[in-house]
């Protein structure tokens, strides 16, 4: 929806339906999606009873029950209304939904989490971003390098220096590093 | 006299003064930036600046809203890409008059029509908020439990495909807020004996989570959308074309402060108000809106900024955050220990008025940065998306891990920036569930004691309600928002707009 093919009568049509845009298809595993929350929340509402069950109506798990009670309430509307949309013509879950690059960069994410303790923050940063920068912008070799070690020193200097954030020093020896650096500059100790 | 020189503080201040201008230059160029966002940056820039002293902290966060707000205009009027939803409107006669070569002077209009915008917006605050937390003092926790809800639905209502979607979003964000030890009885919810799960989910993952890394995977669609270049002529606009606009700016300001000032409604909806509101008003205007009425700039920047002073009202003195944006700021208050509300201004009015200071000032930096480096600024917008995706992801995954040292926090941000994915897809929106996050603890702790003053009895606690004509007032608007939803509602329109033709065919 961009504005260009928008006129006046479409913007009005937008400030009277501000909050309703109902689609008139349904997404690919977007059925299944909502059919999950609503277990979800069921499964949810379960667990709020068991936190005080209907003990008073102060007790902690009012508030959690009537919570998920609205969650399992709306979610069943949405189920409702959803499964009977029909399915979108020309939309491949495989390819709008979940394309195998988004996969893969949730996968380089998770790997990153894993790795960050271990291996520390300057060589897994390394390695995600120059992964993941030739993976979505296709460049040559050199120009990935370039960018993503640039782009790190950058996101190092700001963050370690500037924010003093302490990340996972791992495998780098670290302290000796930035003594060595303030030991270039006089009088930075 | 304490208020005058909290209020100077800024300006005093050599390294304050120095963060608003750094916040506010961040700002304007995340804001314009498609892809990256106010909400994103600010709720990574929170697990940063958490062990710093409150006010440089603050003082980076209002930089960054303040200019945020106003660097979505940029992208809307050059590429026709809206670079916050607050600009959206921007984009319906910005880019018009870009295609006609006149980028420049749209891009001068609308920094001198924010410029004033906001200061309208923030002299509202300085001058409604002490009374409003004045009265704020003799709300009942009921009156509180009320608004938390409003807020809640407000946002659900007016994000997002439907309301069922942001009543499924914001209780969604409540329960997230409630995981863990009840603090009050200090029964576990929700924890199912997990050390995890014990200690809560931490916010700041959450909000990281649904803004950060959601946000960078949806872009991965956009991998091959090409920037456009465009021309840049003469920028700063005459004082002609200024005085010719100001009645109206002065009407949409108004639009926008008393729109920010609701719980729930921000920058976004009171622009389009803004816009619909000009279009009635002006009787001739030189072109057609939406071929590049300069009308359709002054009206929606005007009021998207002045709601930035106008969402901060609600937000300090009852602690209830007007949209996604502020209620991050709000995260970003407690994290320093700041509890927003009716006692915040009056323990720490040296607080409110610091802020209101840092607001100025950002303002004044937004004019400068605003009318300055556009040939920067069309370099950095053409940076490639393929660069800047796992650049957000990164910073994503320090942020998440800075607040707590804790990689527990990174697995919960990663999971929710995977669900926040999906939810975005299908249609659900996000700003509730920080909401919810944000209002859950609140919203809790004051129905029990609502409940418990009325000796656990509904029937008392809604005659309390039906007594009390603040309670009254809000019960019936949270009423109304259901009643807009249903068929019966739909019909009265339909009825409604069938008159309406009826009286411009005769």
């Amino acid at each position: 929806m961009t504005p260009d093919n928008h006129d006046i009568e479409a913007l009005q049509d937008e400030v009277d339906d501000l909050h309703e845009h109902p689609r008139d298809t349904r997404r690919p595993g977007e059925a299944a999606f909502t059919l999950l929350l609503v277990a979800f929340s069921l499964f949810l509402v379960w667990s709020a009873f068991g936190i005080s069950g209907f003990e008073a109506l102060s007790a902690p798990g009012t508030v959690p029950m009537a919570t998920t009670l609205i969650m399992v309430i709306t979610g069943g509307i949405i189920a409702w209304r959803t499964v009977r949309l029909p399915q979108s013509v020309g939309e491949a879950f495989g390819r709008d939904i979940l394309p195998p690059l988004l996969i893969v960069m949730a996968l380089l994410l998770l790997g990153y989490a894993l790795l960050l303790r271990p291996l520390g923050f300057l060589p897994t940063s390394a390695l995600f971003l120059i992964l993941a920068i030739k993976l979505l912008w296709r460049q040559g070799w050199m120009r990935t390098l370039l960018v993503s070690l640039g782009a790190l020193v950058l996101i190092y200097f700001v963050f370690r220096i500037v924010f003093t954030v302490l990340m996972p020093a791992g495998i780098v020896p670290e302290g000796e590093m930035l003594q060595w650096v303030r030991n270039l500059i006089p009088g930075g100790n | 006299m304490d208020a005058l020189s909290a209020f100077f503080t800024v300006f005093a201040n050599p390294e304050l003064l120095a963060l608003v201008a750094v916040g506010t230059f961040a700002g304007v160029y995340i804001g314009a930036i498609p892809g990256l966002s106010v909400t994103m940056a600010v709720s990574i820039l929170i697990s940063f600046t958490f062990s710093w002293d409150v006010y440089p902290a603050i003082a980076l966060m209002i930089g960054i809203f303040m200019g945020g707000v106003y660097g979505g205009s940029r992208t809307a009027i050059l590429l026709n890409i809206p670079g916050a939803p607050s600009a959206i409107a921007t984009a319906m006669d910005g880019y018009p008059m870009a295609q006609r070569g006149e980028a420049g002077e749209a891009i001068g209009i609308t920094t001198v029509m924010s410029f004033f915008g906001g200061f309208i917006g923030i002299a509202v605050l300085a001058l409604a908020a002490p009374t409003v937390s004045d009265f704020a003092l003799g709300f009942q926790p009921r009156d509180y439990m009320l608004l938390a809800v409003l807020g809640i639905l407000l946002v659900g209502s007016l994000s997002g495909e439907s309301l069922v979607k942001g009543i499924f979003s914001g209780a969604l964000g409540i329960l997230i807020g409630l995981v863990g030890m009840d603090p009050l009885t200090f029964t576990g919810r929700f924890t199912y004996d997990l050390p995890l799960l014990q200690s809560g989910i931490s916010f700041i993952a959450v909000m990281i989570g649904m803004f950060g890394v959601s946000e960078a995977l949806a872009q991965i669609h956009h991998l091959d959308t090409p920037a456009i270049k465009q021309k840049i002529n003469r920028i700063v606009p005459s004082f002609g074309t200024i005085r010719k606009h100001l009645p109206l700016s002065l009407q949409t300001s108004t639009i926008g402060v008393i729109i920010g000032a609701l719980p729930g409604t921000g920058g976004d909806i009171a622009a389009l108000m803004a816009y619909d509101h000009a279009k009635r008003v002006t009787r001739k205007p030189e072109r057609p809106f939406g071929k590049g009425a300069i009308e359709g700039l002054v009206a929606p920047e005007t009021a998207n900024n002045a709601a930035v002073g106008g969402a901060f009202i609600p937000m300090m003195t009852l602690g209830i955050p007007g949209d996604a944006v502020t209620a991050i700021m709000i995260g970003a208050l407690f994290i320093h220990g700041l509890n927003p509300g009716p006692m915040l201004m009056i323990d720490q009015p040296d607080m409110f008025w610091f802020i209101v200071g840092a607001l100025v000032v950002a303002n004044f930096f937004m004019l400068i940065f605003g009318l300055t480096g556009i040939k920067l600024f069309t370099k950095i917008v053409e940076m490639p998306r393929a660069v800047l995706i796992p650049l957000i992801m990164l910073l994503s995954i320090v942020g998440a891990y800075a607040v707590n040292n804790s990689i527990t926090d990174v697995y919960w941000m990663l999971a929710f920036g995977v669900l926040g994915y999906f939810m975005r897809l299908y249609g659900y929106p996000l700003g509730p569930i920080i909401l919810g996050v944000i209002l859950s603890r609140l919203l809790d702790d004051n129905w029990r004691r609502a409940i418990i003053s009325e000796r656990e009895d509904l029937g008392r606690f809604f005659w309390g309600i039906v007594t009390s004509p603040l309670s009254l007032t809000l019960f019936i608007a949270v009423i109304l928002i259901f009643v807009s939803q249903t068929p019966l509602w739909t019909r009265i329109k339909a009825r409604h707009a069938a008159r309406k033709e009826k009286a411009t065919d005769q």
